[in-house]
C-alpha cells in the first residue's frame, strides 16, 4: 500500500531550530528571579542522617532556601523514594539541597551543610543481597516481592525429559548509563498556591500526578511542561529532582533551577539493570526445542523505580521467542546498595534476549546445525505459541504475553532472517574468512528477537481546526527525540487530505494537553498515533458535513486533497479555511485504549554482524552490520532508519566497551564521566544496512508496529557470536573489552 | 569552585616567583585542560592561577641545525600540523595525534601534557585519601586496578598518563626548566619520578620551576620512529599501553634503537632489555617473540590487568616489526 | 564569597562585549548565562563530551574547558553566527538536507567543527571526517548521518 505522506521521510519539523542552537532545552529555559540550586550526595553507601547542621549555610548572605529530610514534604515521588529521606542507600543518594544566586554559592552553601551519619553495614553484589543474611536495604527485604516473578507455560521438567541434549550457559550484563547528553535539569516556580516545572520528561502528566501526591498539592495546581529534551532513551522519567526543586523554590519564596552535572547524571541518573542469566535449553536430535527454562537476577540498586517492569520483560525472549510448549522465566528482582536502575531502551530485552541467542549458538553447534537453519526451525511464527488461549474473548491481548493459542497479528521474523543473512553473507562467511592468519580475525554472528508491538496503556488526542483554517493534534505525549511529534502529524496528515507542513503539534504541556502516558515501552506512536487517527477522523466528519452543507453536495460524496474539499467528481469546493470561518473552532477529541482482541502485536528482527578482531590489542571493529526489522509498515523511513542506526550504535557500547565500574571497597561508582564510561564516538559508527520486512500490520494505526527500542535487542548476541565466530572465544561476561578478549585468548591457547 | 584570581605575569621570572613556595595555593595554567578538571572536581584548590599561555618565551617550533626546539606552550594541535615534525618526526606526530579530541589538542599544550596528572580514579576522586594525595592508603591496589601499572608500581600504582612524553624518550629528547633565578637542561626520561621518589609527584619540579622547552636532538636519515597505543575505545582514552619506538638502521644493522613504553608504568618506561635485544641485529635476525618478551620481562599484574602483560608484549612486536618494514 | 572580578572585553561572532566576570566563570558560562547565547551545551563540563564547542581564532575547542580570563583578545564564533531557522547557512542545511541530528543537543557542537573542518580540508575523506569529529559525542548516535552532511556540506560549499 502506498501513500502520499506516510511512508515517506517527511523532514522533521523540529529540526531548523535545533540547527540554529534556537530550541529551548530545559537548561536553557531562564525565568526571572531564578535561583541556582545543588545538591549533597551521600558520601556512604548505607546511612541513617542523624541530623543535618544547615546554621552555616543559611547565614551565607546569597543562600536563600536550605532543604533536608526534617523540612521536606513528607510525600512520596514513588512507594519506596521520598523526595529526602533518612535513610540514604547508595553513594550518590540525595542528602539535601541548596538554592543560591549562582552555581558557585550555592556549592559553597553544600560544603558549609554538617551531617551526622550513622553508617550502616551495605551489600553491593546481588547475589549476596538475596542472602537472609544481607543487610536489609528497604524493611520490605531485598528481594522484590520475597519471592521470584514465576512465568511458566507448560512442564519443563517433562520438556527437559524429552530432550535429547540438554545445554546450559551463563552470562553477565552490566550495568550502564544511558548517558543522554542533556544531563537532567528542573525549573519550579510558584505563583500563590500554583506550580509551574519545567523539566526534562517523558510524560508531563504521570510526571504531573507524581509531583501533586509528592508535594501534597492538588494536581490541578501543578503544570509540568515538557521542555525539548537532549533525549531519554527511556530515561529521564521520575520526578524526585523536580520535587526537590519544587520545594526549595517553595522554601526561597523564588524560582529554583537545578542542573544535575555530569557526574550526578551518571550516578543519579537510572541506568540499565546489570544482570546474571542462566539459560538452559533442551532439544531433540532433529533439533526441536522441548524446553527452556531462563533465569535471571537482576539488580535494580538502592530504589524500585521501572524494575518490575524490567525484570518482566528479560524474560519475554525465553518464553516467546523460540516456538515450544515448556518453558519457565524464573526473574530475581533484588535491591543493593549501589545507584538505582531503571528504564533504558528495550528494558531487560536486551539482557534476556543476549543470554538467549548465546546460548542457542550452543545448541545448534551441539546437534550440529547452522544456527541460521536452527533459527528458521525453531521460531515463533505466525500462529503464535502452542496452547490453549486464556484472556477472555472481549479483553485487549497483552503483547507480552505468556499462553499460547493467540496468533501475531503479523509476524515478519522470517523475512528479516532471509533478508538480513542475505546481505551479510551468512552463507559464504567461513568460505571467505578461510585460512585466516596473522593478527586480525574475522568472524560472522547473528541475533534474533522479539519485542512489544506498540500498544501501550490508554491514551488520549485532540484534533483542532482553527479559525483561521490551520490545524493542531494535541497530546501529552512527550517527543523524547525520537520523532513521533513527526510520525504522528505525518499519520494525521495523511487520513486527513492536507499537506503534513500545515499541522501544527502542541505536545507535552500538562497545563494544556490531555492525559497520556510516558513515552515508553515503544507505545508512543502507536498508541497516540491511534488516538490522533481517531480524533482526526472525527474532524474529517465534521469538516465534510459542514462543507456538505455549504457545497450542496452529500458528504459522502465529497474528499479532502491538500486541504480543499470538493466533490469527487470535480466541482466547487472550499478551503478549510472557509469552512472554519463558517464553523468557528471545532476540536475533536479522542481517548484509547490501544491494542486487539484478537492478536498480540509484537515487532521481530533479526541482527547480523562481521566483526575483525585484533588478537593482539583485543579491540573488535564492525566491518558491517545489517539490522531487519519487522516493525509493520514504516510511516517515515528516514526517522525508521535513524531509530535503528542510533540502537545499534548505541549498543555497540553495550557490546563491547561501556559499563558502570564500582569501588568493591566502598561501593563508590568509579567512572561517572564520559571519558571512563567509554560509549561508542563516532569513530566506531559501522557501515548499517537496514532493511524493513515487507508487512502492513492490520491493527497498527497505517500498518505500523513499534520500532523505537527493538532496535537495541540484536546488538550484543551479533557481536559475541561474531567474535566466537572470528576467533573461538565465547565471551559470557558483557562488555567484552580489549581485557576480556585477551585473557580469553590467553586460556584459549592454553587449553584452558 | 572556591574563588580563584587569574593572573596574567609579564614574564617567565615573574611566574616563576608568583609559584615559590610561600604561596603553595599558586599555581601555574598552561592551557588548563588537565589543571580546571581537578579543579573543578576538587582534587585541586589553588587561590591563584599563574597564566603562561600569553608568554611569548614559551611558543613556537624553531629548527636548528642540532635538532629542534617546541615551546612549552605550544599546542599540541600545532606540533601535529607542523611539516617537519610530519616528515621526519613520526613518533612524536602520532603521539600528538592520539591526545584526546581535537578541542583539546587545540588548547592543551604540551607543557600541560608533560605534567599532567595521572588518571586513577581513586586518585581523581575527593572519596578516596589515597596515599598520592598524602593519605595512607592505596585503593588500587586491592580495588579496581585494570588501568594500573604492570611495571614500576609499589607503594602506588598509577600509570603516567602523557603519550608526548612516550615518544620524546624515544627521541632522545631533553626538557629546559626554568625558574626566576636558574635553568636547568635534562633528559625527559630524567624528568619523571616514581612513587619511590615522591609519592606525590611524578616529576622532578620543584616550586617555582617552569617547563619551557623541549630540545629533540635532529634525526640522521637512517631514523625511523613510531608511536603505537592501544586504547579500550577509537574515540578519546589514555593507553592501556603504548609503545615508541625510535631505530637507526645502517647497512642492514641495527645501530641505535629506544623503547619506550606508556600506559603501564608510574613513568614512561625505557624497555632498556627489549633494547638489547634489538641492538646489532640485522633487519632480518631480529625475533620479534623475544622482543616482546623483553619488553614485559619485568612486569608484575595486579589483580585485573594481567591482560597488559600480553598487550604490550604484543604492542612491542607490531611496532618493531612496523618499523622494519619501512626499511625492507 | 563573591570572587575575583575583572572587565574584559570579549569578541563573540564578530560583537563586542564588555562585561565584568567572575575569574572562575569558564567560556562557556559567560556565553549561555550573561550573553543569552544558549547554542553552546553544557554537557559534562569536563571538555569529554564537545556539546561546547566554540570557535576561538576559527579552531574547534571546549568552551567548558577554557575560563574566560584566558580568551583574551581572540575570536570567539558560537552557533547563533551560522544562520536562524528560517536563513540557514550551507552546512545547517546539509544537516537539514541529510536529518544530521536527532535530539539537537549535539548540533550546535557539531556544527561548528564541522565549519573548521572544512575551513581547512574542504573535501575531507570519511576517515578525515571521523576524525575531525572525533571530539563530539552524539548520544543518540547519528553518527552515520552526520557523516553524510558533512560530505553534504563540502559538496554545497564547493558549487558555491
Amino acid at each position: 500500500m502506498t501513500y502520499s505522506i506516510v511512508g515517506k521521510s517527511v523532514r522533521r519539523y523540529d529540526l531548523p531550530e535545533k540547527l540554529s542552537g534556537s530550541s529551548k532545552f530545559t537548561s536553557d529555559i531562564q525565568v526571572p528571579d531564578m535561583l541556582h540550586g545543588k545538591i549533597l550526595r551521600s558520601p556512604h553507601s548505607h546511612a541513617r542522617i542523624l541530623s543535618i547542621d544547615t546554621s552555616a549555610a543559611e547565614v551565607l548572605p546569597d543562600v536563600h532556601a536550605v532543604l533536608t529530610p526534617f523540612n521536606s514534604p513528607s510525600g512520596r515521588v514513588a512507594p519506596d523514594l521520598p523526595i529526602l529521606g533518612t535513610t540514604v542507600r547508595y553513594i550518590g543518594d540525595e542528602v539535601a539541597a541548596v538554592a543560591a544566586d549562582s552555581e558557585h554559592a550555592a556549592e559553597e552553601a553544600l560544603a558549609a551543610l554538617k551531617v551526622e551519619y550513622e553508617v550502616l553495614p551495605f551489600v553491593t553484589d546481588p547475589r549476596e543481597a538475596i542472602k537472609s543474611y544481607a543487610p536489609a536495604i528497604h524493611p520490605e527485604g531485598n528481594l522484590i516481592g520475597g519471592e521470584p516473578m514465576v512465568l511458566s507455560q507448560g512442564s519443563i521438567e517433562e520438556g527437559f525429559a524429552e530432550a535429547d541434549i540438554i545445554v546450559e550457559e551463563s552470562f553477565t550484563t552490566p550495568a550502564h548509563a544511558s548517558a543522554a547528553l542533556e544531563p537532567r535539569a528542573a525549573i519550579a516556580s510558584w505563583e500563590g498556591d500554583k506550580l509551574t516545572v519545567w523539566k526534562t520528561s517523558r510524560g508531563v502528566h504521570p510526571d504531573k500526578m507524581s509531583l501533586a501526591s509528592a508535594l501534597q498539592v492538588e494536581p490541578d495546581n501543578v503544570r509540568v511542561i515538557g521542555a525539548t529534551m537532549g533525549a531519554g532513551y527511556g530515561n529521564k522519567d521520575e520526578t524526585r529532582l523536580a520535587a526537590i526543586v519544587a520545594a526549595l523554590a517553595q522554601n526561597a519564596g523564588r524560582p529554583v533551577k537545578i542542573e544535575l552535572t555530569r557526574e550526578e547524571e551518571f550516578v543519579a541518573g537510572r541506568k540499565r539493570h546489570s544482570t546474571e542469566t542462566t539459560i538452559r535449553v533442551g532439544v531433540k536430535n532433529d533439533g526441536t526445542v522441548t524446553a527452556i527454562h531462563a533465569t535471571t537476577l537482576m539488580d535494580t540498586g538502592a530504589y524500585l523505580s521501572s524494575g518490575p517492569r524490567v525484570i518482566r520483560r528479560a524474560g519475554q525472549g525465553a518464553i516467546y521467542l523460540y516456538r515450544c510448549a515448556n518453558v519457565q522465566y524464573d526473574g530475581y528482582l533484588t535491591y543493593t546498595n549501589q545507584p538505582s536502575a531503571g528504564s533504558y531502551r528495550a528494558l531487560g530485552a536486551p539482557q534476556g534476549q543476549f543470554a538467549l541467542e548465546s546460548t542457542m549458538e550452543k545448541v545448534a553447534d551441539a546437534l550440529g546445525m547452522d544456527s541460521l537453519e536452527f533459527r528458521k526451525m525453531n521460531h515463533v511464527g505466525l500462529e503464535g505459541q502452542p496452547g490453549e488461549r486464556i484472556t477472555p474473548a472481549d479483553d485487549i491481548i497483552d503483547t507480552q504475553p505468556i499462553e499460547g493459542g493467540i496468533p501475531f497479528s503479523s509476524n515478519g521474523l522470517r523475512q528479516c532472517l532471509d533478508l538480513g543473512s542475505e546481505a551479510i553473507g551468512w552463507a559464504t562467511r567461513h568460505e571467505r574468512n578461510a585460512d585466516q592468519t596473522g593478527t586480525m580475525r574475522r568472524g560472522v554472528g547473528m541475533g534474533m528477537f522479539i519485542y512489544r508491538g506498540g500498544p501501550g496503556t490508554a491514551t488520549n488526542a485532540w484534533m483542532t481546526l482553527n479559525e483561521d483554517g490551520t490545524l493542531q493534534v494535541t497530546a501529552g505525549t512527550m517527543d523524547v527525540g525520537e520523532g513521533n511529534s513527526t510520525a504522528i502529524p505525518q499519520m494525521v496528515a495523511q487520513e486527513l487530505g492536507v499537506a503534513y507542513e500545515k499541522i501544527r503539534v502542541l505536545f507535552g504541556d500538562s497545563g494544556v494537553t490531555p492525559d497520556a502516558p510516558i513515552t515508553s515501552g515503544s507505545t508512543a506512536t502507536f498508541s497516540t498515533g491511534q488516538a490522533a487517527l481517531n480524533a482526526t477522523r472525527e474532524l474529517k466528519s465534521k469538516i465534510l458535513a459542514a462543507a456538505s452543507d455549504q457545497l450542496g453536495v452529500s458528504a459522502d460524496d465529497l474528499q479532502i486533497v491538500d486541504g480543499v474539499i470538493g466533490p469527487k467528481t470535480g466541482g466547487a469546493s472550499m478551503t478549510l479555511a472557509e469552512v472554519a470561518a463558517k464553523t468557528g473552532q471545532i476540536r475533536t477529541e479522542a481517548s484509547l485504549t490501544p491494542g486487539s482482541t484478537d492478536y498480540i502485536v509484537n515487532s521481530f528482527g533479526a541482527h547480523f554482524a562481521e566483526v575483525e578482531v585484533d588478537t593482539v590489542t583485543g579491540n573488535v571493529n564492525v566491518i558491517h552490520y545489517v539490522a531487519a526489522h519487522d516493525s509493520g509498515n514504516i510511516i517515515n523511513p528516514q526517522l525508521a532508519i535513524n531509530q535503528v542506526e542510533g540502537g545499534v550504535s548505541q549498543m555497540l557500547g553495550f557490546a563491547l566497551i561501556e559499563q558502570m565500574i564500582t569501588d568493591p571497597g566502598s561501593g563508590a561508582t568509579l567512572n561517572g564521566s564520559f571519558l571512563e564510561h567509554k560509549g561508542a564516538t563516532i569513530q566506531e559508527f559501522p557501515n548499517i544496512d537496514v532493511i524493513f520486512a515487507d508487512v502492513y500490520d492490520p491493527v497498527g494505526p497505517f500498518g505500523m508496529k513499534a520500532l523505537g527500542e527493538p532496535p537495541n535487542i540484536g546488538v550484543a548476541p551479533a557481536i559475541i557470536n561474531a567474535i566466537y565466530d572470528a576467533i573461538g572465544v565465547r565471551i559470557h561476561d558483557l562488555p567484552a573489552t580489549p581485557d576480556k578478549i585477551l585473557d580469553a585468548l590467553d586460556r584459549k591457547e592454553r587449553g584452558e | 569552585m572556591k574563588p580563584l584570581q587569574f593572573i596574567n605575569p609579564s614574564s617567565i621570572q615573574e611566574a616563576s616567583q608568583l609559584v615559590q613556595p610561600e604561596d603553595a595555593s599558586a599555581f601555574l595554567i598552561s592551557g588548563g585542560t588537565d589543571l580546571l578538571d581537578e579543579i573543578k572536581e576538587g582534587v585541586e584548590r589553588p587561590d591563584k592561577l599563574i597564566n603562561l599561555i600569553e608568554l611569548e618565551a614559551m611558543q613556537g617550533i624553531s629548527f636548528t641545525s642540532s635538532g629542534f626546539e617546541i615551546g612549552a606552550g605550544t599546542t599540541l594541535s600545532d606540533i601535529a600540523s607542523h611539516p617537519d615534525i610530519v616528515r621526519d618526526y613520526t613518533a612524536l606526530l602520532q603521539a600528538a595525534e592520539s591526545v584526546a579530541t581535537p578541542q583539546i589538542r587545540n588548547v592543551g599544550t604540551l607543557g600541560g601534557n608533560l605534567c599532567q596528572r595521572p588518571r586513577c580514579w581513586y586518585y581523581r576522586s575527593i572519596n578516596f585519601d589515597c596515599r598520592k594525595k598524602g593519605g595512607s592508603t592505596c585503593y588500587a591496589q586491592v580495588g579496581e586496578n585494570k588501568f594500573h601499572a604492570i611495571l614500576g608500581g609499589s607503594d602506588c600504582v598509577i600509570v603516567h598518563p602523557s603519550d608526548m612524553a612516550v615518544a620524546l624518550i624515544s627521541l632522545n629528547a631533553s626538557i629546559t626548566l626554568t625558574s626566576a633565578s636558574d635553568s636547568r637542561n635534562l633528559a625527559v626520561e630524567d624528568f619523571f619520578t616514581g612513587p619511590d621518589v615522591d609519592i606525590t609527584a611524578e616529576n622532578v619540579l620543584v616550586p617555582g620551576e617552569i617547563v619551557t622547552s623541549v630540545t629533540i636532538p635532529a634525526t640522521t636519515g637512517n631514523t625511523k620512529s613510531i608511536f603505537l597505543k592501544a586504547k579500550e575505545r577509537q574515540g578519546m582514552d589514555f593507553a592501556s599501553s603504548s609503545v615508541a619506538i625510535a631505530m637507526e638502521v645502517s647497512g642492514g644493522t641495527i645501530t641505535s634503537v629506544r623503547v619506550t613504553l606508556g600506559g603501564v608504568a608510574p613513568i614512561p618506561w625505557r624497555a632498556v632489555a627489549a633494547e638489547s635485544v634489538l641492538i646489532g641485529k640485522s633487519l632480518t635476525g631480529v625475533d620479534l617473540k623475544e622482543v616482546g618478551e623483553a619488553a614485559v620481562h619485568r612486569a608484575k599484574a595486579l589483580e585485573h590487568n594481567g591482560y597488559k602483560v600480553r598487550l604490550t608484549a604484543g604492542l612491542t612486536r607490531r611496532a618493531v616489526d612496523t618499523l622494519l618494514s619501512e626499511w625492507r | 564569597m563573591s570572587g575575583f572580578n575583572s572587565n574584559v572585553t570579549l569578541n563573540v561572532n564578530s560583537t563586542s562585549h564588555d562585561i565584568e566576570i567572575d575569574h572562575r566563570w569558564t567560556l562557556l558560562h559567560v556565553l549561555r548565562d550573561e550573553l543569552g547565547l544558549t547554542g553552546a551545551k553544557r554537557g559534562c563540563d569536563r571538555g569529554e563530551c564537545g556539546a561546547c564547542t566554540v570557535l576561538v581564532d576559527g579552531k574547534p575547542v571546549c568552551s567548558c574547558q577554557m575560563l574566560a580570563m584566558q580568551v583574551g583578545s581572540r575570536e570567539v564564533t558560537t552557533v547563533e553566527s551560522l544562520g536562524d531557522a528560517s536563513h540557514l547557512n550551507p552546512i545547517q542545511q546539509a544537516f537539514l538536507d541529510k536529518d544530521g541530528g536527532q535530539c539537537g543537543f549535539c548540533t550546535p557542537g557539531f556544527l561548528l567543527s564541522a565549519k573548521a573542518l572544512l575551513n581547512s580540508n574542504p573535501d575531507p575523506s570519511e576517515t578525515e571526517i571521523r576524525s575531525g569529529l572525533s571530539g563530539n559525542l552524539c548520544r543518540c548516535n547519528a553518527y552515520g548521518r552526520i557523516i553524510d552532511s558533512v560530505k553534504e556540506a563540502a559538496r554545497l560549499q564547493a558549487e558555491a
